[in-house]
């Protein structure tokens, strides 16, 4: 504080000089036009600059929050994408014969449209998970078709997502004919190639030809009758030569599934109910 | 003391009239402009504080430019004039000088010391002067014509100045 007072009393003279030059030059910026307007455009000069490199740091320094931004923009746009590419899809697909064949055949069914968000090709036993479950009405035993014709039968349902045993897996069973001609038999999973099953039980003097149509029979109840399943590829006498064994190439590709439909059949509960009015009837016979 | 100060108070208002009245209004060829005010400055003895060399510089600035119009530009570069007076005159002043009480004349400093120093201080008000007058070197030729006519023009006048006072005394 003493050194302070002691320089501005040496140096008072300086601060009077300061003070006045300043005064002289408020006065002459303010009242001399030229003067005024020169100060103006040069002092805006000097402000813009600084300005610019204010926002240059800020912007630099801002670069964090702004690839936050970007980056969550980037995922929400992609998600958007991907949604938009799938509505395009659904708007432009064009049904094959085959589909629009099922779905006439599936008309007066009711139909639940479901995703495959899970499919174990090659792990083991086939399984197929869709994101439709009991909510949805879906229930056990309930036959799941896709475009390509059967899919599989339903086998444990869950609120929201269920179950698909599909043609390819081992267990599965699902009662055929040929279209055209009566004669049933089941089909069922060779164990290897995913395009491929057979058929047993069809006797030896149907007329079968290679290229002949396999569809549902109906008799299930599972599956409403005269569905594509597949075509025959190949005749074979079965083990015992009392029957034909039928290879035949599935309709659906069930190592690229997604979109499927699960048939609410509307009948089944009463051919359920016949069936066990019948075995009691029977169980009473035997009596 | 008294007389000192009605001296220069005299001087002040000589200075300021001559100016405003006169000066103001001869501006040779459009360059040359005389500025005699700046005598003034010279007048002040060695023993003068150096605010008031300032504080006088300002106002007698001030008073000619609300007479020009051109407010702050006079004021500006006399109060700079004043602000370095006093080191020119202990530069120029004669090294064999007694007694520290100084003033500034032909008679007291010799003219070369005098015109030396009045040449100086001119010089340097002509600069500051036109300097803030064109507040802009893209015309520097026409600046430096300005500041030379100028700077001989005032030099004539105060050595005239100088000439009649001396002879009266």
């Amino acid at each position: 504080m003493y050194y302070l007072l002691e320089f501005i009393r040496k140096y008072h003279y300086v601060l009077l000089f300061l003070l006045l030059e300043g005064v002289s030059f408020v006065l002459l910026f303010r009242f001399n036009s030229y003067q005024g307007s020169v100060w103006f455009s040069s002092a805006n000069n000097v402000v813009a600059e600084v300005n610019g490199v204010y926002s240059e740091a800020a912007s630099y320094v801002g670069l964090r929050d702004i690839n936050r931004r970007l980056t969550d923009d980037n995922v929400k746009l992609q998600m958007e994408n991907e949604q938009l590419r799938e509505a395009l899809r659904k708007a432009t697909h064009e049904p094959s014969y085959t589909e629009q064949y099922v779905r006439e055949h599936l008309e007066g069914y009711e139909l639940i449209p479901a995703v495959v968000v899970s499919n174990n090709v090659g792990q083991g036993n086939h399984y197929l998970v869709i994101d439709c479950g009991s909510d949805k009405g879906v229930k056990p035993e309930m036959g799941v078709v896709s475009g390509g014709g059967v899919v599989g039968i339903v086998y444990l349902v869950g609120p929201n997502y269920s179950l698909v045993i599909p043609l390819t897996n081992e267990k599965s069973s699902i009662s055929c004919r040929i279209r055209g001609q009566n004669y049933f038999g089941y089909l069922q999973w060779e164990g290897k190639n995913l395009l491929h099953a057979y058929v047993d039980d069809i006797p030896r003097y149907a007329k079968v030809q290679k290229g002949d149509i396999v569809e549902t029979s109906g008799y299930s109840s599972v599956f409403p009758p005269g569905i594509f399943v597949g075509r025959i590829t190949d005749i074979h006498n079965s083990g015992d030569g009392q029957s034909y064994k039928l290879d035949v190439t599935l309709g659906t590709d069930l190592a690229c599934l997604r979109d499927v439909n699960v048939i609410a059949t509307p009948y089944k509960a009463e051919i359920d109910t016949l069936r066990s009015h019948a075995s009691e009837a029977e169980v009473a016979l035997g009596q | 003391m008294l007389q000192t100060f009605l001296s220069r108070l005299g001087w002040f208002v000589l200075l300021f009239f001559l100016q405003v009245l006169i000066f103001n209004h001869i501006n040779i060829m459009g360059y040359a402009m005389p500025m005699p005010y700046v005598y003034f400055l010279l007048l002040l003895s060695s023993e003068t504080p150096r605010w008031v060399y300032i504080a006088l510089g300002f106002v007698l600035g001030l008073a000619v430019d609300l007479f020009t119009d051109t407010p702050g530009m006079a004021a500006a570069s006399l109060c700079a004039c004043g602000l370095v007076a006093p080191l020119l005159l202990a530069k120029f002043a004669p090294s064999d000088k007694d007694t520290d009480e100084l003033r500034p004349s032909a008679v007291t400093m010799k003219w070369t010391g005098f015109l030396g120093y009045a040449f100086c201080l001119t010089l340097l008000h002509c600069i500051l002067y036109f300097t803030i007058e064109a507040f802009s070197l893209r015309d520097w030729q026409t600046l430096l014509i300005n500041i030379g006519a100028s700077t001989v023009l005032t030099f004539f006048l105060i050595i005239a100045f100088e000439l009649l006072r001396v002879r009266k005394q």
